[in-house]
């Protein structure tokens, strides 16, 4: 089982490549299980074809018995969707909650019960606290993928999470697996990512680019792998799943 | 409101409850909390914290490294501390704030056991659950670390589990416990966790069979179950049920079957007869005194133990609603404000729910003439 968690700025575009990385996996035979770890439980939004999905602390907050199938929803392609969801919008903790989400996923044996291949966590923004650090704690993900634009506020975004990475290296947490840039079509992108990466001694495992195919996918409601599978777009994301696979360096 | 205490006490917490079931096994308990002084965890539910040296420590967690998740306090005060005391293991204890703050312990207790070269280990309280799972995980935790793989089984050897102050604290109470055992042919092997070292705990996989004495014993069986293939019985060998649960230990050993004696005492529950608290103690109360009741448990991590005799209950609200038809209750003293007028009332007072209250009258389940009780209830 190979467990990846995926971060960068909010708005970068992670839920939306996150999805259709879960759709390239599937189409190539593999099961897999994509977390949303987001209060917004809105992740899995285009893989789940309008079918609702109760979030994991919903159900906890309802305070009544639930069971694993509960908290998940197979989505296309047979994608095992989970949302941990959060509390009420300005009062708890979101952090916190993604814990308490990912424990009920353990307890319960979500992963031995489904077994999947591959384990997508969508994680949101950067890692504000201890809460949001949790996909990258040992048993978790054994990688994680930083997407990043060459927006300012991206690339600094994403330093702090590799940072983090750093920071915590002594604990036994996941490695960095490498930065990937969802383009802006901004000056010098290229540019500034690989500098970014090098920084930490890493590297850009894949360059998305702009396109609006993507917006038209989420209109509607679907992955672009669903909605437009033969597409640049389409096979950009495909390259994407095998440079994670470690099959090609770079697409 | 309905599961807020009002008029009686709640029980121990979870931190004491791994400070108990470890306090003679010489590791070092730190709970990483802002309290200044150790006496919510030891003076107040530790019987034993002035006769006997402990290792138990507070991390005097402070509300700015709360704030800012600075962990490496607690490494380093940890680390210093284990360097010059030489600990058999380390233990970290949750509580409300690192709970919060989602502090990696698990990290964390990595990091200290490669900066002492000393076990250490994580037990996952958060100071909002009952001593039960504390205590519970805490000795399942030595049996899976700890426990030598066994040479060879011991014919007729018992390992008591789940034996600590905050069920037994009469003085003497484990050592009546093991002559009762005894008396009956059987060797104690070991008795988790009061009266043997850590050593000798680790000999464990050699006893043919576990006597899980309490709720806190379950888990420490189940691991010993999983590990060895030695079979368990859950009761307390109390008065007269002695003879059943001893019959029991000799079924485990002739089937390697687990065996659960109380479940069989079938008795209606409109007998208007309950006794209130741990429910393998109370339930083999009940059978000694021979009486057919229910069994009112209000602790967690018991739901295996829960069998038709037993009624579990959340909050003072559901147990008095429970007892509203009662006629005999068999209870804590504190537990009295809630009883119905004019039930009669067996007081066995309990350490994990008034402390040190009744410390004067506290009995001791082993050596109670439970013939003598009936009649002085006037049952």
């Amino acid at each position: 089982m190979k467990k990846l968690a995926f971060y960068g700025k909010g708005g970068i575009g992670k839920s939306t490549t996150v999805s259709n990385l879960a759709v390239a996996f599937a189409e190539r035979g593999l099961k897999v299980m994509q977390i949303g770890c987001d209060p917004k439980a809105d992740s899995t939004l285009a893989l789940r074809g309008g079918a609702a999905l109760t979030s994991v602390l919903d159900l906890v907050r309802a305070k009544q018995p639930f069971t694993l199938e509960d908290m998940v929803r197979i989505g296309y392609k047979g994608i095992i969707c989970v949302e941990a969801g959060g509390p009420t919008p300005g009062s708890g903790c979101a952090g916190r909650g993604i814990i308490t989400a990912l424990d009920k996923l353990r307890d319960y044996g979500a992963y031995d019960t489904y077994q999947p291949d591959i384990v997508l966590y969508d994680v949101l923004g950067d890692v504000v606290c201890g809460g949001f650090s949790m996909p990258m704690r040992g048993g978790y993900a054994d990688e994680v993928y930083i997407l990043t634009s060459g927006e300012n506020m991206a690339i600094h975004a994403a330093a702090n999470i590799a940072m983090a990475l750093e920071n915590f290296k002594d604990r036994g947490y996941a490695k960095l697996g490498g930065f990937i840039l969802n383009r802006r079509n901004v000056k010098n992108e290229d540019a500034k990512v690989q500098e970014l990466s090098e920084d930490f001694h890493s590297r850009v495992i894949a360059s998305l680019p702009h396109s609006e195919i993507v917006t038209d996918a989420e209109e509607l409601g679907k992955t672009v792998l669903e909605a437009f599978p033969v597409s640049d777009m389409a096979e950009a994301y495909r390259k994407l799943a095998a440079a994670v696979l470690g099959e090609d360096a770079l697409c | 409101m309905n599961t807020s205490y009002r008029i009686i006490p709640c029980y121990t917490g979870d931190v004491s409850g791994v400070c108990s079931a470890l306090f003679e096994l010489g590791g070092m308990v730190v709970i990483h909390d802002p309290s200044g002084c150790n006496s919510t965890y030891n003076t107040h539910d530790e019987t034993r914290w002035y006769d006997h040296d402990s290792l138990i420590f507070i991390s005097g967690l402070a509300e700015i490294d709360a704030v800012f998740g600075n962990d490496q306090k607690l490494i380093d005060d940890t680390v210093d501390a284990a360097l010059n005391l030489h600990p058999k293991f380390i233990t970290l204890v949750n509580s409300p704030i690192p709970y919060l703050n989602g502090t990696d312990f698990e990290a964390i207790s990595r990091i200290i056991q490669q900066r002492t070269g000393i076990p250490t280990f994580y037990i996952p309280t958060n100071g909002m659950h009952d001593y039960v799972p504390g205590a519970g995980m805490a000795l399942a935790e030595i049996a899976k670390r700890f426990v030598a793989e066994p040479e060879e089984k011991k014919a007729d050897s018992v390992n008591l589990l789940g034996v600590t102050p905050l069920d037994f604290a009469a003085d003497g109470s484990a050592d009546a416990l093991r002559d009762t055992v005894e008396r009956a042919g059987f060797s104690v092997h070991t008795c988790w966790a009061m009266g043997d070292t850590l050593e000798t705990l680790s000999h464990s996989g050699e006893a043919s069979v576990n006597l899980a004495v309490s709720a806190i014993g379950l888990r420490t069986a189940q691991v010993l179950r999983e590990r060895f293939g030695t079979p368990y019985v859950v009761g307390t060998p109390v008065g007269a049920f002695s003879e059943t649960i001893f019959s029991a230990i000799r079924k485990a050993v002739e089937t390697g079957e687990n065996q659960f004696p109380l479940s069989e005492r079938l008795h209606p529950t409109e007998s208007g007869i309950f006794a209130i608290g741990e429910p393998v103690t109370m339930g083999s109360v009940l059978a000694a005194l021979d009486l057919p009741g229910t069994v009112l448990c209000p602790l967690e991590d018991c739901e295996a133990l829960l069998n038709p005799n037993t009624l579990s209950v959340v909050g003072e609200e559901e147990a008095e609603s429970a007892l509203k038809d009662a006629n005999v209750v068999i209870a804590d003293p504190l537990y009295r404000p809630i009883f119905p007028k004019g039930a009669k009332v067996i007081e066995l007072p309990h350490e994990a729910f008034s402390g040190r209250c009744f410390r004067k009258t506290m009995k001791d389940l082993f050596n109670i003439d439970y013939d003598a009780l009936r009649k002085e209830a006037s049952l």
